[in-house]
């Protein structure tokens, strides 16, 4: 938001002052408080991002005035000038991209974790990278393969395009606001039970350096000044989620008809009333389930007559389960636990 | 480069009837700017303290100081002191609130609340303290020989 107003602002600049010079907002400005009678240039460009001006911009400062003297004549005086440089905030934000526990089977390799890191300091920085597989509290500890940085910036881990991360090597160095996206590449152990659970982090750090915020270290910082670290002691981690499932389910579908007679024909008019049941087996959870079924040529679907267990749900896409899109109902079922089962019922007219 | 050499020719013509004008004057224009930290005392108590900087960062409370003083034995009138905001610093209030402020480079001026801002779409929208590209003070009674003033006004670093 900051970065978009700043250009506005610089294009207003260059708006009202094109007729001075054609080839920059706050040259022109310069020129313009010349013409008017200031004795100094305002040459000042400040680069503006989400984090702030960036590192080594110098804040120059001065004032000017006019006044009558004694004799009438009208004098023009500057004050002095004062240089102030910005220094460089050394701070780092590291996150999940994982919508959630990413399912896993035991003994299975190239198992994925996905992370971005963005740096929300106001200068170029490099970071180092480690993964710890190793983190307390959980179930079990994955085997690290490797970690991958997202090369070609799309998201997925891409085998053989996507760079494997050396330490020292190939550090990702990060402009301001900028960010990377970052794999960690694991085996799962083959002896994991079903429903076991593994936390992994993936620690980011500045390599100029990290500490309590306010640390400073002299003269380090981009553009001559000094770095100092920010709110986030220029250190991050995020952690990411296996959860090991061997949840599967099995849809069965059945249907009844009843006729515009009381009878059971499917005749123009019959109601025919489906019925989905899901059953969950094996153990663990299914997370995020949804059942989707499309109407059936030659029917047409009975506003608001899904029910999920039994509670009716409206076809508005909304906070219910429920939905109907003109041609499928859609039930976000959600996370379901082995052993259970979902019913979902609708009705449709035969045409 | 060779675009640039007209202008760089301007610059030092004016440049030099600057200098002569700051010869002959009789009035003294200084700038300061602080930065103002909190420290916490000993009794547990927070006192803000300022500081001359050399280096900020983003975020940093500014404190100009602009002083001027006659320092003829003739009387000064109609003082306009102005100060260009610079890019990296969002203009915070002035300490008299006698101020005009501009923000369109120094076209118009007024107090804040009177401004609009035009946007590149062509609507516009009242304008705010990031807004704000200059800030003056007309003093308006003359200035004895020997008398002085502060002008003193708020900056956030960007």
């Amino acid at each position: 938001m900051e970065h978009d107003r700043e250009i506005n602002r610089s294009k207003r600049h260059i708006n009202i002052q094109r007729t001075w010079t054609p080839n920059g907002g706050w040259v022109a400005n310069g020129v313009r408080s010349l013409l008017i009678g200031s004795a100094f240039l305002t040459l000042s460009s400040a680069p503006s991002h989400a984090a702030g001006t960036i590192a080594g911009t110098i804040i120059e400062n001065t004032a000017q005035a006019t006044y009558t003297s004694a004799d009438g004549s009208i004098i023009e005086i500057p004050s002095n000038i004062i240089t102030i440089t910005v220094d460089e905030l050394l701070d780092i934000n590291v996150v999940s991209n994982d919508p959630g526990d990413i399912i896993a089977l035991p003994g299975v390799t190239d198992q994925i974790l996905t992370f971005q890191i963005a740096n929300i300091g106001n200068g170029q920085e490099s970071y180092r990278l480690t993964a710890d597989t190793a983190v307390g509290g959980d179930d079990f500890d994955p085997a690290l393969q490797m970690i991958v940085l997202d090369t070609n910036d799309n998201g997925v881990y891409d085998p053989g395009i996507d760079t494997t991360y050396v330490m020292g090597a190939n550090d990702p160095d990060l402009a301001p606001d900028e960010s990377v996206t970052v794999f960690i590449i694991t085996t799962i152990p083959s002896t994991q039970a079903d429903g076991e659970r593994a936390e992994v982090s993936l620690i980011a750090e500045a390599n100029t350096g990290t500490g309590i915020a306010g640390t400073s270290f002299d003269g380090q910082g981009q553009g001559g000044g000094d770095a100092v670290v920010g709110s986030t002691g220029a250190i991050d981690e995020s952690s990411g989620f296996f959860t090991i499932s061997k949840a599967q389910v099995t849809l069965v579908k059945t249907a009844t008809v009843l006729d515009p007679f009381g009878g059971t024909r499917a005749v123009p008019g019959s109601v025919i009333t489906y019925n989905l049941v899901a059953t969950i087996s094996g153990s663990g959870t299914l997370t995020d389930m949804v059942i989707s079924d499309p109407i059936p040529a030659s029917t047409k679907y009975v506003p608001a007559s899904t029910t999920l267990e039994t509670v009716s749900l409206t076809d508005a896409s909304d906070a219910d389960a429920g939905a109907f899109d003109g041609s499928e109902i859609n039930i976000d079922v959600g996370d379901v636990a082995a052993g259970e089962t979902r019913t979902v019922t609708f009705e449709v007219t035969i045409q | 480069m060779i675009k640039y050499f007209p202008k760089a020719i301007v610059i030092m013509a004016l440049s030099c009837a600057a200098s002569s004008a700051l010869a002959a004057s009789v009035l003294k224009l200084s700038s300061n700017v602080f930065v103002e930290s909190t420290i916490t005392l000993s009794d547990g108590s927070n006192k803000a303290v300022l500081n001359k900087p050399t280096t900020v960062l983003p975020g940093d409370n500014l404190v100009f100081v602009v002083k001027y003083t006659n320092t003829s034995p003739k009387p000064a009138s109609n003082l306009l002191v102005t100060n260009p905001l610079p890019a990296p610093v969002i203009y915070n209030g002035s300490h008299d609130g006698n101020e005009e402020v501009s923000v369109d480079g120094g076209n118009s001026w007024g107090v804040l609340s009177a401004l609009f801002v035009i946007e590149t779409d062509g609507t516009s929208r009242p304008a705010s303290m990031r807004d704000v590209t200059h800030v003056r003070w007309e003093i308006t009674d003359t200035l004895a020989p020997g008398e002085s003033g502060k002008l003193i006004f708020r900056g956030i670093v960007r």
